[in-house]
């Protein structure tokens, strides 16, 4: 008959392959109870050292931090830190003394630290313009700096918030008399640099107003040579931030005490802020932390907790894998 | 007519001489569903004498179109199933588009987003996800619409031969009108809903072809007036009108009245062709347009089933309900913390380097961007919202979209659920109700056609007291079966039958004995007694032909083709004779009356005028009616008990019973038939009295045994559902002793089940047998006994009728383990579903082949159509479709299990992942003055539910396996999981949210607390939460992956090689704050161990309890998987299974 030969040419049958009949090789890991206290046991075995050796590397940054905001602030302001700050005719000259706890060897790193201030604030991180910052064309890309964003003389350079509220404290060290150089180059990121700031891009109506933020730039470099800039416009993550502030190329000694003459401008006075001047040495692990040696000592060890209760439960009650008489069908008819 | 012109397939119109009421009855109840009996029952209440109101009723003035459309209210024959032109189709498109409310949830924040006051994000980035969405799917309905535009053209532009100034031109169909005549030749397909006023047939009978309708391939007959068939429409005038019901849906049902010359005309179903029919073996029809365009009824049936909705996905949206509460008290948090910070803060906003809320640019110093506390925090609000909008997973929408269609295409291509008989594969109509298949509890079957084949067989005969029901022999392959030889060419049967080898020596030795005078009668009257039309088809070979019986009945097709086994085969039938080979020797018959079968006789009778002068009455019915007319024999005591025999082990039985007519009855007889054919009024009533005045004192001639055979695998098929916990209940319209015997044979009844039978005539029996039932239901529903209740249809009619009986019903179903309800109306098949659906929670699923299956299968849950012998209506409306019942198998219990297992887990997989990078986002907001701020990118942001960390998920839900096909068929009870919602539920959703505290905890937390005092930026810090949030969700799946593939290798490995790519992109664009974080973040020791650690410490918890859980409350499917993967102790399970036969 033709139907018949009709249908057989045209046979719906879907075509074999192990794809479609959802039969692709696989592979089924099923955790066994060897396995399941393997891992918990190598997760301790790998954690605990892990945890040990990440302790030793921050116990071996040395850290100097000297908080002197409230100490720089002479006793006559102490109730009125503002008029101290924004005034241009006090002498906000300060001298501390830091003694070093241990030997630091070179680079050595300068922060300052602020604390409660918030470089990650919504009003704040959208107040900039990275197009001006690059091309000395687009200076009046200016939209999102507002109310920073210029005046009757042109647009600001550069625009915004951020760049506005410049860190305008200067430190200098001294080793007894002499004065330890502090170099400042190379502070900020290369990209930053090469990319991100154009060397053709100079400041200009920067900082012009009555209502000064920060610091002024110098009118004459290029913004790709302001670091300071650079690295303050790096916006902090966190509101308790540090910024590298320069590094100091000489080993300093242990017990040598350093003086610090610092020129206190800048006004966090009127958000409760606080102001630190760090010394740091640094390796692998970044700076000082003894978050990450803590927090792996604990993994590994609650691993380990966790695969000596596994043992014991396997031990006082085991099941044997695939057991049918587990089935929960299985288990009822045993309970009739 | 010679037999050579029998090519042509010329029919004797049985109904000729009937009235055109019976004629129209007789359709009404073929339409309806040919083989059940059940719907004959029901349908059966004569349309005849119902009057079309006025006002409901459309006047179509024959072959005067102008007059018909007067008033334009009328459509045209143009049809339009294309939904956009040009012009309408951007904002129509859209418009539908943005009927989901995912997407206007999607469009307000996005229009949230680009005020000013509230610009989270940058217009790109909020505007690319919902723009990209609707692209895609605009690109697909444009394309939709196009192929639709197509075919509209090239059928709107197809011709058809018009009756115009008394000469038939050709007209395009979109031109034809209402009230039109329209000549149709052989093999035309019909243009337009017509009545039929002439066909090439003397007697008016035109043969159509309904495949494109109904799928069903056998031949209907239609019928012209007899008052309209002599016109010829170029000649006469037709003067006269139709008046018929407004358009409706019914394929089957058609009501009007005609007035021609004054004469007043009833019609019905069978005198109307409609669109999309194939005129056959009929050389022309003339019809007038009744009903055209959108408004014939084949353009109203082709909208689609009504769309279900997943159970899965309703409980889904209390949760997402429960989500939408989380959003808001995030956003409220964030804002009543905004509040309280703007006002400790209120004094040093105007000198806060970071606030600066003057701007001193303007001579008028004024605030910047700040407009007071309340209006912050609100606008604080609104941007919390536009921030954490992710919380609520839209994504998720789209995501299990795909992953339908993706489990679509492995159920379609299944090769287990692929029917080699009827060469189809399995079909998914619905797209949205997959998981479903997963948590069925209740199965609702048809029985004939669905758990049966639907091919008739005759099996045994009972012929004058003696049961012949010894061994067959099938003689194809030796003698290829009876054949007559016709003109030079060999006419055989198209269905070859076995035959009894006694029977067959006995019927070919004639009348010579006294066995063989009955076996003559009784085969004779099996082969004049019906309504089977022979239609003589070619085959390869010219010296042979095929003789194919087409008929409504699949019974009378099998018991005429047992007949021309044996010798007696129906060559020829037309108007008034019926032409029978006997043994080689050809016979003619006049065929003298008929009398249709009626639901309230249960029989049909012939009156046949012998080639020896003599005249007989044959009979043919249901025992039960046949017994009361039939003369008080031992012949007939032993048929009984014979019969009963037959019908224990399943069989359909049908007694046929004989007498000869004296002249003077025969005399009395044809004058009343007469009277009554040409009736006017109550035709049907009087012709019914005519024959039940003829139809008695009758000799039994014998009783025939048929054999409605079961599908193959059915009884596993059922063992197996029942195994998995699925109450299986049987709706049949069959009598019950052979719904019993099939129940038997089905296994789903069993020898130790207690049987209940309600079977009631009054509201008062049924409640009493109610209550009897439920005080026996109580007194076996101890351990190993079990119940079956079997019902019937009367008694439904009173119990459905009554809430408190309803309810009575209810509680004593759920208690039964099996539910048998037979002599069932279509309507109260779905009644029933619907008590179920009413009273519980539980997944319903019906199963069907019929059109009397379609209200079931619309109700269930779960609506599934059988492919079969039945046509397709009950496919149209089903939302899976298959060949076989036994495919039900490996749907529920594997497919059904694995969408289940995949969509929830999903969901909930889902529902994690946006909000563990929602509270990231949540918790930075705490450490930036509740400003907002996000440390992410707000690309990354956007991309990460598109692209980070979509194509996992939904690979993972198509593609997953829980437990093996091999496990999932062995252990049925292991689809419970599905009933008992273990992949799903309130839980999981808990423990799932928990887990995404601590693990957002974890993310953040533990980089704040490594970064806090450093000198790190807001981007590198960034990245660095991109990265682990990111990590983190493609490993949390990674641990719930059961089979590992390499697609799901490549997803879940490339999505996190494809994050660390866009970041790094990202990061090289110099206008973007970020640039080079990641090159200088990735460059220093303390990131590599931040990131280490916050993995091994988010999901080390996860890990722990899922394993603790995995050994001591192990679920089935744990178990099963472990027995999967270690063989040895496999082979243990199934011997135990072997010695403990579970119960239920």
């Amino acid at each position: 008959m033709d139907a018949s030969t009709r249908t057989k040419s045209r046979s719906k049958k879907p075509q074999y392959s192990r794809f479609t009949q959802q039969e692709l090789p696989a592979w089924k890991p099923i955790l066994t109870p060897k396995w399941i206290i393997t891992s918990f046991v190598i997760i301790a075995i790998l954690f605990t050292p892990a945890g040990l050796l990440c302790l030793w590397a921050s116990e071996r940054v040395v850290e100097i931090i000297d908080r002197y905001d409230d100490d720089c602030l002479p006793d006559s302001y102490s109730t009125d830190p503002d008029s101290f700050i924004q005034s241009n005719n006090t002498n906000k000259t300060c001298v501390r003394t830091l003694k070093v706890p241990r030997k630091m060897t070179a680079p050595i790193f300068i922060y300052y630290q602020l604390d409660n201030f918030y470089q990650n604030h919504r009003r704040y991180v959208k107040s900039r313009s990275d197009k001006q910052l690059r091309d000395p064309d687009e200076a009046d890309e200016t939209e999102d700096c507002k109310p920073i964003n210029g005046n009757d003389d042109g647009p600001i350079v550069p625009c915004g918030l951020v760049a506005w509220s410049l860190f305008n404290d200067t430190y200098k060290f001294f080793k007894g008399n002499k004065a330890i150089d502090i170099d400042k180059k190379d502070i900020a990121w290369e990209s930053d640099k090469k990319y991100k700031f154009g060397s053709n891009v100079y400041p200009k109506n920067f900082q012009n107003w009555e209502l000064i933020g920060g610091g002024a730039l110098d009118e004459s470099k290029p913004l790709s040579e302001q670091e300071d800039l650079i690295v303050w416009m790096k916006t902090a993550a966190l509101p308790t931030f540090r910024k590298l502030y320069g590094k100091i190329n000489t080993d300093l000694e242990a017990n040598e005490t350093i003086t610090v003459v610092i020129q206190n401008n800048y006004n966090t006075y009127v958000f409760g802020g606080e102001k630190k001047v760090a010394l740091s040495t640094a390796n692998w692990i970044g700076g000082k932390n003894d978050f990450f040696g803590i927090s792996f000592l604990t993994i590994g060890g609650v691993c380990f907790f966790v695969a000596i209760n596994f043992i014991l439960l396997y031990v006082l009650k085991p099941r044997p894998l695939g057991d049918p008489s587990y089935l929960s069908w299985n288990r009822n008819q045993g309970a009739q | 007519m010679s037999l050579d012109d029998a090519q042509i397939v010329n029919v004797n119109n049985p109904q000729q001489l009937s009235s055109p009421d019976s004629t129209l009855q007789r359709q009404v109840l073929d339409l309806g569903s040919k083989r059940s009996r059940d719907s004959e029952r029901y349908s059966s209440i004569s349309m005849s004498h119902r009057e079309i109101n006025d006002g409901d009723a459309r006047l179509v003035h024959v072959n005067d179109a102008l007059k018909t459309n007067e008033r334009f209210e009328f459509a045209g024959n143009s049809i339009k199933t294309a939904k956009y032109s040009l012009f309408s189709f951007l904002p129509r498109n859209l418009f539908e588009q943005f009927h989901r409310v995912a997407y206007i949830y999607f469009l307000i924040i996005a229009i949230l987003n680009q005020l000013p006051q509230l610009a989270v994000f940058g217009r790109g980035a909020s505007i690319l996800p919902l723009s990209f969405v609707l692209l895609v799917t605009a690109v697909k309905d444009a394309y939709e619409d196009w192929r639709r535009h197509r075919s509209d053209r090239i059928e709107n532009n197809r011709m058809a031969s018009v009756l115009v100034s008394d000469r038939f031109q050709q007209k395009k169909w979109k031109d034809i009108q209402v009230g039109e005549i329209i000549r149709f030749s052989a093999d035309d397909t019909i243009p337009c809903d017509t009545v039929l006023l002439s066909t090439s047939d003397p007697t008016g009978v035109a043969y159509i072809q309904t495949i494109n309708l109904d799928g069903e391939s056998n031949l209907k007959t239609r019928y012209a007036k007899q008052e309209t068939l002599c016109k010829t429409p170029e000649k006469d005038v037709i003067n006269g009108f139709i008046k018929c019901e407004k358009p409706n849906r019914n394929i089957y049902g058609f009501m009007a009245t005609m007035e021609i010359d004054g004469k007043h005309l009833s019609l019905g179903p069978s005198n109307i062709v409609l669109r999309g029919c194939v005129l056959k073996n009929t050389n022309w029809a003339v019809g007038v347009a009744v009903y055209c365009g959108r408004e014939t009824k084949a353009m109203l049936n082709s909208s689609g089933a009504p769309s279900k909705r997943s159970r899965l996905e309703t409980r889904m949206n209390r949760e997402i309900i429960l989500l939408s509460v989380f959003l808001v008290a995030l956003c409220m948090a964030v804002s009543v913390c905004a509040g309280v910070w703007l006002k400790r803060h209120e004094n040093e906003l105007e000198v806060l380097q970071f606030y600066r809320k003057k701007d001193y640019s303007e001579p008028e110093v004024d605030n910047y961007n700040y407009s007071g506390i309340g209006m912050e925090i609100f606008f604080t609000f609104l941007m919390s919202v536009i921030v954490f909008q992710i919380m609520i997973p839209i994504s998720l929408y789209i995501s299990m979209e795909l992953v339908r269609v993706g489990q679509a295409y492995f159920m379609i291509r299944d090769n287990k659920m692929y029917d080699e008989t009827s060469n189809s594969r399995f079909q998914c109509r619905a797209l949205n109700i997959n998981e479903d298949l997963g948590q069925i509890k209740y199965v609702f079957s048809d029985k004939t056609g669905t758990l049966t084949e639907n091919k008739m067989e005759f099996k045994y005969a009972s012929i004058f007291g003696v049961d012949y029901s010894g061994e067959k022999t099938n003689f194809e392959g030796e003698q290829r079966g009876y054949c007559i030889q016709v003109n030079g060419q060999v006419w055989r049967p198209k269905m070859k039958v076995e035959v009894d080898k006694e029977l067959l020596q006995l019927s070919k030795d004639g009348n010579n004995s006294e066995a063989g005078k009955h076996i003559y009668d009784f085969f004779l009257a099996l082969a004049a007694c019906n309504t089977i039309v022979p239609i003589v088809v070619d085959t390869p070979d010219p010296a042979e032909k095929l003789v194919d019986y087409q008929g409504e009945s699949p019974d009378e097709q099998a018991l005429v083709y047992a007949a021309a086994a044996y010798g007696f085969m129906l060559m020829e039938r037309t108007s008034g004779h019926i032409v029978i080979d006997i043994q080689g020797e050809r016979q003619r018959f006049n065929v003298l009356g008929m009398h249709e079968f009626d639901s309230d006789r249960k029989r049909m009778s012939v009156i046949l005028g012998f080639p020896d002068g003599s005249v007989k009455v044959i009979v043919k019915g249901a025992d039960n009616s046949m017994f009361n007319i039939i003369d008080k024999t031992s012949k007939l005591d032993a048929t009984e008990g014979h019969l009963q025999s037959y019908s224990s082990i399943g069989l359909r039985t049908l007694v046929v019973g004989m007498r000869e007519l004296g002249v003077p009855e025969f005399e009395r007889w044809q004058s009343s038939y007469e009277t009554a054919s040409t009736a006017v009024m109550g035709r049907v009533a009087l012709l019914r009295k005519v024959a039940i005045n003829l139809e008695n004192n009758l000799e039994i001639v014998g009783a025939s045994a048929i054999e409605d055979r079961l599908q193959k695998g059915v009884p596993e098929a059922i063992e197996s559902l029942r195994k998995a916990d699925m109450k299986v209940w049987v709706l049949t319209g069959d009598k019950q002793e052979t719904a019993i015997s099939i129940g038997y044979s089905s296994r789903l009844l069993t020898s130790n089940m207690h049987q209940v039978v309600i079977n009631s005539n009054s509201k008062m029996s049924s409640k009493t047998s109610l209550e009897d039932a439920l005080i026996t239901c109580r007194n076996f529903l101890v351990p190993g006994g079990s119940v079956a209740l079997i019902i019937d249809g009367t008694s439904l009619v009173y119990i459905l009728d009554d809430t408190e009986l309803e309810e009575q019903l209810f509680e004593l179903a759920s208690n039964c383990a099996v539910v048998l309800c037979c002599r069932v109306a279509p309507l109260q098949k779905a009644g029933i579903v619907a008590l179920i659906k009413k009273r519980t929670d539980d997944m319903t699923l019906a199963i069907g082949d019929g059109a009397n299956d379609v209200s079931m299968i619309q109700m269930a849950d779960v609506g599934i159509g059988i492919s079969g012998q039945e046509g397709r209506q009950a496919v149209m409306a089903s939302d899976f479709a298959m060949g076989q019942f036994r495919f039900l198998v490996p749907l529920l219990l594997v497919h059904g299990h694995w969408n289940y297992h995949r969509m929830g887990y999903m969901i909930l997989y889902n529902f994690y992942r946006n909000a563990v990078f929602v509270l990231v986002l949540f918790w930075y907001v705490l450490f930036t003055g509740f400003t907002l701020t996000t440390a992410i990118t707000e690309w990354s942001s956007v991309l990460y539910s598109i692209l980070y960390t979509s194509a996992p998920t939904i690979v993972v839900a198509i593609l997953d396996k829980d437990s093996s096909r091999r496990s999932l068929m062995a252990y049925p009870q292991l689809y419970g999981a599905g009933q008992r919602h273990e992949s799903y539920n309130s839980t999981l959703f808990w423990l799932t949210i928990a887990d995404t505290l601590w693990q957002s905890i974890v993310v953040f937390y533990v980089p704040l607390f490594a970064y806090w005092k450093s000198d790190i930026d807001g981007s590198s810090l960034g990245d660095l939460w991109t990265l682990a949030v990111v990590f983190l969700v493609n490993i949390h799946l990674a641990m719930d992956v059961i089979r590992w593939t390499w697609v799901s290798h490549a997803s879940i490995w490339g999505s996190i090689i494809a994050t660390c790519i866009c970041v790094i992109v990202i990061d090289v664009i110099p206008v973007l704050p970020g640039y080079w974080a990641i090159f200088d973040l990735a460059s220093k020791g303390s990131f590599w161990v931040c990131l280490l650690g916050m993995q091994i410490a988010a999901v080390v918890p996860r890990f722990g309890v899922k394993m603790f859980i995995q050994h001591c409350k192990p679920s089935d499917i744990q178990i099963a998987r472990e027995a999967d993967k270690f063989g040895s102790s496999m082979e243990l399970a199934r011997q135990e299974i072997e010695l403990n036969p579970s119960r239920r």
